[in-house]
């Protein structure tokens, strides 16, 4: 294995492909479990660390920039991250266990596209984009369409992603993560991400994202405009986590079955928007 | 109590440190990072070991290829079934080769082994080994197994179904004739999981052998040092004498390192390599090659009088051995012996089967048997309750075994205190008032739960060595192996006790199979009972000579002496009186040219079944010990939308005779509470195919911090009696065994869901919920 | 085979100048070539937190570390945890609770309780029991390991 630590993006650029088999190293939380366990033995690894403009955040009129390199640590400790951005924050503060949070990146999140895990659930739902950079320079993409299957983005070889647009979303727009899991330290079976924005009773604007239950974070137009303009009544929650639940492809594996995972998206959607609003009136 | 059989008074400790938290004497270097588990060991030369897992769970092998293997640079040695002796070995059947030969039984079972100058060399030599294999059919439900058309795992051993292990038969009365009698019956299917032990630090070895005098001294990861060396010398045909044990720090162990884990290959590796090796198990190999709790269905049928006397019991159990018998004959013996549990009822029809299939072997594992019959027996006693219109206290208190009575088979239950330990757990967890259903979040739904508990302590043979040193401590040598439950501590503290000594006039000596007298495991409930008995009258018969000497040196007649605390005989009544230890030993040495020494040893005795009151088939007697008493109560809060629970708070009360150190005890009741947590909720090995899909911490999830509860209540009774030191009782696995029912009789109390099968997941629990209407 | 790298590290305090393939985590470089071994190796996936050690000051598992990518940060193991004879106070506390069992993780707990009680002199019970939420101790049941590290900062 050959290894290579580069101090700039179009360092990185090259040094990615100089190599077939080059794999970017970010935060190793679950690269480097992957190797332990010999199911991956990349010919090279370009570790991301030494780039400073990859720790970086910055703050905009109408959101946050946030380094790809950020771990959930300092994401879950950004109080910045606010209303509709609160959906990455709690989802960051919440994930794995503490060390992991230490360790694990936003970018490295996105590039594994590991369909069990919730952070890419919540940058779907806080509707990010994603700067990418590659051979031909930089593009920022909405993040839910970098996700194609389970481990597989649409990033070309060579390309990484550099840093990661939350949007601040409208004003009283509440972001909420639920996660459900065995125990506290594991991969949620079933968690939900939403941004709601309310009018009185009256759901405005909604957007709702499973995770855990598809290859990819499982997001519905439907499911959101069946909740748009209702008073979020149980039938209409029903309804929309039936849409979801129909949609999602879930697996079977030790955390739960697939029907199982099937009957909880109505349900924790239901917990969810109540708790998300339950936010909005704090 | 009975007034027949009222507790002999137990013998009064010398000073202040018996029943002290006195801090383990290891604790220090294990938080400053100081303390050598085997993997912390290296020596010269020393070559890494690795294992070949089977790909099948039930193959047969054609051929093998290693010449890519050796031929690796750094490989030094290369082993199979071929290069070892031809035959098998097992605690109860011999059955299991180090190396698979002939056939795979099971996915994951080792088929070669490497030594090679570093794990990455040797990891990729395993690679490099070409075997062929021819698939056969396999089993993996323990029912299906015996079927008549069957895969056979081993050659037939006598009549009777092939893939049963051990069959077990025990009626006392006669139940066929007595369910007409009773007004309530209520039956079940219950079922539990393979649970596995993950002792944090993995099974590890290292060997290294003499090469004049061909001794093999192993340092290595067990329960046993003598058991190792028993084993290891039996599967390598080498005689036990050239075979000497060292245990280093032990990281865990809950019975999976009771019998041999990895200590025969990794002696076999070095003996061929003609170097050290050191084979640490990865986690994964380790879930897939050693061996868990013994997944079990159990059919129960019991029926009371409308007054609430249970009148009889049926009960048919399969224990699933996996590939190999390992300890499962002796958990079936003991699942067997605890069916009727610690109740009066006089017509019981017990059957148990240990049966092979084609999985991990399942072996020895805190509780060996009593989890899952006690999960089916008390879960069991709460439907009838319930079907009764009881309080479920209530129900068992009115059918506990008191001292006295006769346990199922006729052995005398010596201490009856499960009544003292039901009524403290009734107070202390608040029961009444909890047992009034109290309001909770929405959506969710709190109850409380009991279960009555037995076990054995006890359980075959310990030697102890007390010697006084010259300058007036005194040396205690047992084989005894602490694997963090604290024996190191406890068994001091009994010394102290018995000779009036501080902990620092002691001096406890680990186990050496070169220097140590007998001991046969860590395990079963046994260390502070049976060892702890042993220095008690190995301490016993110094003071004897100890006050030999000091008549001699007083001038007082022995009957007028008294140990001190600190180290002294004294004359009673003569404050000023007295001579130290030292000066004793001075004596001794110098005077009569010897030192005082005294060694003891004990076995509980065998019980054989009586069967004049008893039918029995396939137990002719049970050698396992004292029984021992204990309630353990749970408050949950379900989740009715998921279905998830949470153990809120907890109560474990345990009749331990006497405390010995009260934090160590605790300790073992926390810790025993919190893995039976983790078998009630979320424990349990998933294979598919035969394969293991959860061979990872990551997958297979063990309790969290963030997963107990904050309050978990350890309540010690002491009511001593019996022979262990100072009428102390065993508590090493007393604490898992409730755990299970009390949690789902709380889950039941909550929310009316019947979880039939462990672990009560979430998802479980749901579909109970669902079901319950 | 890997190349390798050459590379110096911080570990307590200490340069240790070490040539690498860049494959080698920081568990395996403490262990086998510092001889650091109060660093224990219970899953090598990051799941029972046996090997923590502080980068930075943070705990982090050293199992998905790769040794290479650490040159020029401050690495602490349990070895370094001490300050002369002295026990630290959470070590002090975990003897003194009788929370120690068969202490293989004992070495991830101490640091991550060092962490906290710079951070939060004062934690409260569930402030601890976040902060151990990557250590799997599988003896004690957490009670009187939770209750010992809550001591050190004046909760009961």
């Amino acid at each position: 294995m050959r290894y290579a630590e580069p101090e700039s993006v179009e360092a990185a650029l090259l040094a990615l492909n100089a190599h077939e088999d080059a794999r970017c190293l970010a935060g190793g939380a679950s690269l480097v479990a992957m190797m332990n366990a010999g199911r991956i033995a990349p010919g090279m690894l370009v570790s991301l660390h030494r780039i400073p403009e990859l720790f970086t955040i910055t703050e905009a009129s109408d959101g946050i920039w946030l380094g790809a390199m950020c771990t959930h640590r300092t994401v879950a400790a950004d109080t910045r991250l606010g209303g509709a951005m609160e959906v990455v924050r709690g989802a960051a503060r919440q994930l794995a266990h503490p060390a992991i949070r230490n360790m694990a990146t936003l970018g490295g999140s996105i590039g594994l596209a590991d369909p069990r895990t919730e952070l890419p659930v919540a940058l779907v739902a806080a509707s990010a984009l994603a700067e990418v950079a590659g051979a031909h320079g930089r593009r920022a993409v909405p993040v839910e369409s970098l996700f194609v299957d389970s481990h597989r983005t649409s990033l070309q070889r060579g390309e990484f992603v550099t840093r990661v647009f939350l949007p601040r979303g409208a004003t009283g727009a509440v972001g909420h993560h639920l996660r459900f899991s065995r125990v506290a330290a594991d991969y949620p079976t079933v968690s939900v991400s939403l941004v709601l924005d309310m009018e009185g009773d009256t759901c405005q604007q909604v957007r709702v994202v499973v995770g855990s239950c598809a290859p990819v974070p499982l997001h519905l137009d439907a499911a959101d405009q069946r909740l748009i303009g209702t008073r979020l009544e149980a039938e209409d929650v029903a309804e929309a986590g039936g849409l979801l639940a129909q949609a999602a492809a879930p697996i079977d594996d030790v955390r739960g079955s697939a029907e199982y995972r099937r009957m909880l998206i109505p349900r924790l959607l239901g917990r969810a928007l109540s708790q998300a609003r339950e936010r909005a009136h704090v | 109590m009975s007034d027949d059989v009222r507790p002999e008074p137990a013998p009064r400790p010398v000073g202040e440190v018996l029943g002290q938290s006195v801090p383990k004497p290891d604790a220090r270097e294990k938080v400053t990072g100081r303390a050598v588990y085997t993997e912390d060991l290296c020596v010269p030369g020393m070559l890494h070991g690795a294992l070949l897992g089977s790909p099948h769970p039930h193959a047969r092998i054609l051929s093998y290829d290693t010449s890519r293997a050796r031929a690796l640079p750094g490989v030094r040695a290369v082993l199979t079934a071929e290069d070892l002796p031809a035959h098998d070995i097992g605690p109860a059947i011999k059955d299991q080769p180090v190396l698979a030969r002939g056939k795979v039984r099971y996915a994951g079972e080792p088929v070669a082994a490497v030594a090679a100058v570093d794990l990455p060399t040797a990891r990729r030599a395993l690679g490099l080994i070409d075997i062929q294999y021819e698939v056969l059919p396999a089993v993996f439900d323990a029912e299906e197994a015996l079927r008549p058309d069957a895969p056979v795992l081993h050659a037939p051993r006598g009549p009777g179904h092939p893939n049963a292990a051990s069959y077990i038969r025990l009626v006392e009365g006669t139940p066929d004739s007595v369910w007409a009698r009773c007004h309530v019956v209520v039956e079940d299917v219950y079922e539990t999981p393979a649970q596995q032990h993950i002792y944090l630090e993995p099974c590890s070895t290292l060997a290294e052998v003499d090469p004049d005098s061909g001794k093999i001294t192993l340092h290595t990861s067990t329960q046993s040092g003598f058991r190792v060396q028993a084993v290891t010398a039996e599967a390598l045909g080498v005689p036990m004498s050239r075979v000497r044990v060292l245990v280093p720090r032990v990281g865990g162990a809950f019975g999976g390192k009771v019998e041999s884990t990895n200590q025969p290959i990794t002696a076999a590796l070095a003996m061929a390599a003609g170097a050290p090796v050191r084979l640490t198990f990865s986690r994964t190999d380790d879930m897939k090659m050693m061996r868990s709790r013994h997944g079990a269905r159990i059919f129960m049928r019991t029926g009371a009088t409308r007054d609430g006397r249970i009148l009889a019991r049926q009960v048919r159990i399969h224990f699933d051995t996996g590939a190999y018998a390992d300890d499962g004959p002796f958990v079936a013996n003991i699942g067997s012996y605890f069916a009727r549990g610690p109740y009066r009822i006089p017509h019981v029809d017990v059957q148990c089967w240990c049966v092979y299939t084609n999985k991990l072997r399942a072996g020895a594992f805190r509780g060996f048997g009593n989890p899952q019959i006690h999960f089916a027996s008390e879960v069991q006693v709460d439907r009838l309750a319930e079907a009764l219109g009881m309080d479920p206290i209530e129900l068992r208190l009115r059918n506990a075994l008191e001292t006295g009575e006769k346990w199922l088979g006729g052995a005398p239950v010596e201490s009856g205190t499960l009544r003292a330990c039901l009524e403290r757990a009734r107070d202390v967890s608040d029961w009444a008032r909890r047992r009034e259903r109290t309001p909770t979040a929405p959506g969710k739904q709190r109850g409380i739960g009991v279960a009555a508990v037995s076990h054995v302590s006890g359980l075959l043979g310990s030697s102890a060595t007390v010697r006084l040193n010259e300058d007036g401590t005194v040396t205690v040598n047992t084989g005894a192996v602490d694997t963090g439950q604290g024996s190191d501590v406890a068994l001091t503290q009994v010394a102290a006790g018995a000779l009036g000594l501080s902990m620092e006039q002691l001096n406890f000596s680990r186990p050496d199979t070169d220097t140590s007298p007998y001991d046969w495991c860590s395990g079963g409930t046994r260390t502070t009972f049976t060892v702890g008995r042993v220095i008690t009258q190995a301490c016993e018969q110094v003071r004897v000579q100890l006050f030999a000497h000091a008549s001699a040196l007083l001038q007082r007649p022995v009957r007028r002496l008294e140990l001190r605390p600190g180290g002294f005989v004294g004359v009673r009544d003569e404050p000023g009186t007295s001579v130290s230890f030292a000066a004793i030993a001075g004596r001794a040495l110098y005077v009569e040219g010897g030192p005082i020494i005294a060694s003891a040893r004990y076995l509980y005795p065998a019980w054989q079944l009586d069967t004049n009151r008893t039918q029995v088939e396939g137990l002719p007697f049970m050698g396992n010990g004292f029984f021992v008493f204990a309630a353990q109560v749970a408050e949950v809060e379900v989740d009715e939308l998921t279905g998830h629970v949470e153990v809120l708070e907890a109560w474990s009360v345990h009749d331990v005779g006497r405390v010995i150190n009260p934090a160590a005890t605790e300790g073992q009741v926390q810790g025993g509470f919190v893995q039976g947590l983790g078998y009630a909720l979320t424990e349990e090995l998933v294979w598919n195919e035969g394969q293991l899909v959860n061979p990872t911490m990551g997958d297979y999830k063990v309790p969290g911090v963030l997963d107990v509860p904050v309050a978990l209540h350890a309540v010690l009774l002491e009511q001593p009696f019996g022979p262990g030191p100072f009428g102390a009782k065993g508590v090493g696995e007393v604490g898992l065994v409730g755990v299970a029912p009390a949690i789902c009789n709380a889950i039941r109390h909550a929310t009316g869901a019947q979880v039939r099968q462990l672990p009560a997941t979430a998802e479980r629990v749901l579909r109970a919920l669902m079901e319950r209407d | 085979m890997s190349e390798t790298v050459s590379i110096s590290l911080t570990i307590n305090g200490a340069e240790h100048a070490l040539t690498l393939s860049p494959e080698r985590t920081l568990l395996d470089v403490l262990r086998e070539d510092v001889r650091a071994t109060g660093t224990r190796r219970g899953c090598d996936e990051g799941s029972c937190g046996a090997c923590t050690v502080l980068v930075e000051g943070l705990p982090v598992l050293s199992c998905l570390s790769l040794a290479v990518t650490l040159p020029g940060r401050a690495i602490t193991t349990i070895e370094g945890v001490r300050n002369g004879p002295e026990l630290h106070p959470v070590q002090q506390a975990l003897v003194r609770h009788g929370a120690v069992q068969c202490g293989f993780c004992m070495s991830g707990i101490v640091l991550a309780a060092k962490v906290l009680l710079e951070q939060n002199p004062s934690p409260s019970v569930d402030e601890v029991r976040q902060a151990l939420g990557s250590n799997v101790c599988r003896c004690s049941g957490y009670t009187r390991v939770v209750e010992a590290i809550a001591s050190v900062g004046g909760r009961p």
